[in-house]
């Protein structure tokens, strides 16, 4: 769920091209964010499960697979080791 | 010093999606005021608000999905404006092409959505984080982030101002863009008036002030009612006009015609009250707006009054208006156009110029909608109730004058090609 929230908001919202995301070696820094880029991809997350991730400046040095991994630890080290169910949909 | 041409002219306001759409509404006298949404009523049963006659964000790119109202506004009348000039975006002379905007209240509701934001979050007992929230809030919710679409949106690298001056913001956008064409600094600019602050908080706060008109019993619609002995104060509206300016060369060299001449533009500050206004100083503003334009009161054939509907501000913009223009008054005629669409703040100067404009061109002037029992100290011609039409017009004036005490007045004539 965390991967197609991402996804979603990386091709519908930001225009990356869903190609991309086929590539299992995929790095953040081949998706052409930039710092304010990557803060409202993070805040999609962020929205649904309450609390701001720590430094995303870490991700652009990261592979996409690693980053979405590293974003799974921080939930669950907020939720008592769950991960929570997350709506596809933004709650704004 | 160059001529400087309107060459286009936009507009999204509660009387229409578009600028023709507004003016034809507002020739008709029909008045677009109407009762706040559930959310405010339940709170202030008695307000009245002119919303916008279309939904801007349903006009836009979905890019601009999520800026604020205001900036959607901008860009819905910026485009109308720009198309209606012919042009399109990156010109090649962006550097020389500016942006002015003009806009009371930057972002009303990106800040009330995030203090409702906030304020659910505390309530939700620990399920939610109150601090996360947007983190593009701070460019939605900054004064200049109309100005800045605008830009960006048509590649313009000239000047990219934002003028904060309350009920007179935009007409000083315009009047700035003016001289700064007219003076040799740019060959062309964007100027844009937008407001959106209809939110359940910003109008808490006006509603404090005590200047919001009571609705009519008969008729809601017809409540905001300048220099009538019933007047009760205005109503808040919201939306944007824009109008291109560019130099009569740079219009002449690509046959573009003109829509008229922006020619004078006069401006002062009251330095006494905060909210009542100063009757010596609205003089100056007009009478510098005359001089710059090289005119005298008898060029005059329509003013398009600021209007407010309170009764400081119809009674000393009256003896303001009679001050300048004295033996002239004979052959003026004046109306207030905010009795139909409310009050836009940031927005009003600029919408009620390019209704001045549309009619000078036309010939059609329109009315005072609510004026049925004038106030006897407010004596001049004020069109009331219904629109003039067959009229000669050479020439027009506009006035906004501010809380802060902030005044302005521009003039534009036709332009003979």
């Amino acid at each position: 769920m965390l991967e197609e929230i991402i996804k979603n908001y990386l091709i519908n919202t930001k225009g990356k091209d869903p190609a991309l995301f086929s590539d299992p070696a995929l790095q953040v820094s081949a998706l052409g964010l930039d710092s304010l880029d990557m803060v409202e991809m993070l805040f999609e997350i962020e929205d649904r499960c309450g609390f701001q991730l720590p430094d995303p400046s870490r991700y652009p040095k990261m592979a996409f697979r690693e980053m979405l991994d590293d974003i799974e630890k921080a939930i669950r080290e907020h939720n008592n080791g769950e991960l929570p169910a997350f709506n596809l949909e933004a709650g704004k | 010093m160059t001529k400087v041409l309107i060459t286009g002219m936009g507009a999204i306001s509660p009387l229409g999606a578009d600028l023709p759409g507004s003016f034809a509404r507002a020739l008709a006298g029909d008045c677009a005021i109407g009762p706040a949404s559930a959310d405010i009523a339940k709170w202030l049963p008695n307000v009245l608000l002119a919303r916008a006659a279309a939904e801007p964000h349903t006009m836009l790119d979905a890019k601009h999905a999520s800026l604020d109202r205001a900036s959607q506004f901008a860009l819905v009348a910026a485009g109308e404006a720009m198309s209606a000039a012919g042009i399109t975006p990156q010109p090649g002379d962006a550097r020389r092409f500016g942006v002015f905007v003009g806009i009371g209240f930057g972002g009303a509701h990106t800040v009330d959505g995030l203090y409702e934001r906030f304020q659910s979050a505390v309530q939700s007992e620990g399920k939610r984080n109150p601090t996360v929230v947007h983190p593009l809030s701070v460019p939605r919710m900054m004064a200049n982030a109309a100005a800045a679409a605008i830009s960006m949106t048509y590649g313009l690298n000239g000047p990219s101002n934002t003028y904060s001056v309350a009920c007179a913001s935009s007409a000083i956008a315009i009047g700035e863009a003016f001289h700064a064409i007219r003076d040799g600094y740019l060959d062309a600019a964007i100027v844009v008036g937008c407001e959106a602050m209809l939110t359940p908080g910003s109008l808490l706060a006006w509603n404090a002030l005590r200047v919001m008109a009571k609705p009519d019993a008969n008729n809601p619609a017809r409540s905001c009612r300048p220099f009538s002995q019933d007047r009760s104060g205005f109503v808040l509206g919201e939306g944007g006009a824009a109008i291109v300016l560019e130099s009569a060369a740079r219009a002449q060299a690509r046959q573009q015609p003109a829509l008229g001449e922006l020619c004078g533009y006069g401006r002062s500050s009251d330095a006494a009250h905060l909210t009542a206004p100063s009757s010596a100083e609205q003089v100056f503003a007009m009478q510098q707006a005359l001089a710059d334009a090289g005119l005298q009161p008898q060029h005059i054939q329509y003013l398009n009054a600021h209007g407010t509907a309170t009764e400081a501000g119809d009674v000393v913009e009256t003896e303001s208006i009679r001050s300048v223009f004295g033996d002239a008054l004979q052959q003026l005629a004046i109306s207030s156009t905010k009795s139909m669409h409310g009050h836009l703040i940031g927005a009003s100067g600029i919408l009620e110029f390019a209704l001045a404009v549309m009619a000078m061109n036309s010939g059609s002037l329109p009315p005072t909608a609510t004026l049925d029992t004038p106030d006897p100290r407010c004596d001049l011609d004020f069109i009331p109730q219904h629109a003039r039409h067959g009229c000669q017009v050479e020439a027009i004036m506009s006035n906004s004058f501010a809380f802060g005490g902030s005044n302005a007045s521009l003039v534009a004539r036709r332009h003979h090609a």
